[in-house]
């Protein structure tokens, strides 16, 4: 089972690239006080609510949601 | 990292319709290039003239009508939606530009620089630059835009500084408004100058802002955008040094504008694929 950073990189990454993927987990974590390793299924609301809030800009909704609903599957 | 997390290839994520679409914007340009030839060359009737001369200028119409249709299909109560329409809204511009230029010039018998035309083709840089700085702004919480405005700031400046070294003080200036007219010698003036700090500048910001997507494709059409600008800023530059020299518009000319707003249209159509939900 991926962890929930990996799957957030897997779903940002096709979007954003690795490197901004993987920044946007480590500033998530980072604003509730955690590392990005240390991130599990009981963030989710927060890292859901900072990936809609950093790709709002760029992507529209839909696009935001089916990353969102990926994430929380896991696939 | 997994393969599961690798970057797209455009194959899985350009549509065909897309690569039709833009193949027959890209034959219709390819049609315009072989008129304008001709009719710079001379070689047409009356009547084939004028039909070629509107055929590019409604050319214009349908590459602005295809980034304002992809712009409210993404729909204007999102961002990325507005950015996408003030794209459109600077080809519409031009577009309206030249209907007035080619009823100015073919039918009115007009000098058509500078003119009304004018207007609409200064609009344009309003539109583009909003839409390049909102773009640029939209990515300020996901990546470091400060490096990349400065960067592209400093060669605005060394650019501008050349602009009036190369162009403006030997040509245009002295020409004044005795050889240019005044809102001959304004226009002069802006279009080198905006097109530097108008389009030129912020497309650089813009690319150096989307390059650390890497291959993200939310950066794709950007990448093309950004192209576009630079054509479209050379292309400009270049006609207010021909205009100076008397030699005025070429078929060459006429295809960089046409190619710029073409760049535009096909931006926009991978735009509508990248933003597509798989």
């Amino acid at each position: 089972m991926a962890t929930l950073r990996e799957r957030v990189i897997a779903a940002l990454t096709p979007y954003v690239g690795a490197t901004v993927a993987d920044t946007c987990v480590r500033g998530t974590a980072l604003s509730i006080g955690k590392s990005a390793d240390e991130l599990n299924d009981s963030d989710l609301p927060a890292l859901k609510s900072n990936v809609r809030r950093l790709l709002s800009p760029v992507a529209p909704s839909t696009v935001i949601d089916d990353l969102l609903a990926q994430i929380e599957r896991g696939n | 990292m997994s393969a599961q997390t690798s970057a797209p290839r455009a194959r899985g994520v350009i549509t065909s319709g897309t690569y039709l679409t833009a193949g027959v914007l890209v034959a219709l340009a390819a049609i315009f290039s072989f008129l304008s030839s001709q009719m710079y060359a001379g070689t047409l009737s009356d009547g084939a003239y004028t039909a070629a001369y509107w055929y590019g200028t409604l050319l214009q119409v349908l590459l602005a009508s295809v980034v304002i249709t992809v712009a409210l299909k993404i729909g204007l109560n999102q961002r990325v939606g507005v950015q996408w329409l003030l794209v459109g809204s600077g080809v519409a511009s031009y577009a309206l530009g030249d209907i007035v230029w080619t009823v100015l010039d073919l039918h009115m018998g007009l000098d058509p620089y500078p003119s009304v035309a004018d207007v609409f083709y200064v609009l344009q840089y309003g539109f583009f630059v909003a839409a390049l700085v909102l773009a640029v702004r939209s990515y300020k919480d996901l990546t470091p835009v400060r490096t990349p405005i400065m960067i592209a700031a400093l060669v605005g400046l060394v650019l501008t500084a050349a602009v009036l070294m190369f162009l403006l003080v030997p040509y245009i200036f002295p020409a004044g408004t005795a050889e240019l007219g005044f809102w001959g010698l304004v226009v002069s003036t802006f279009y080198p100058l905006g097109d530097v700090l108008l389009i030129f500048s912020p497309a650089l910001a813009l690319s150096l802002v989307i390059r650390q997507l890497g291959a993200g494709r939310l950066g794709w059409p950007w990448w093309i955008v950004v192209v576009g600008a630079f054509v479209f800023a050379l292309t400009d530059t270049a006609y207010s040094y021909a205009d100076w020299a008397g030699s005025g518009l070429t078929a060459t000319l006429e295809m960089g504008w046409v190619v710029a707003n073409l760049l535009f249209a096909i931006a926009a159509l991978v735009a509508r694929d990248a933003y597509r939900v798989r």
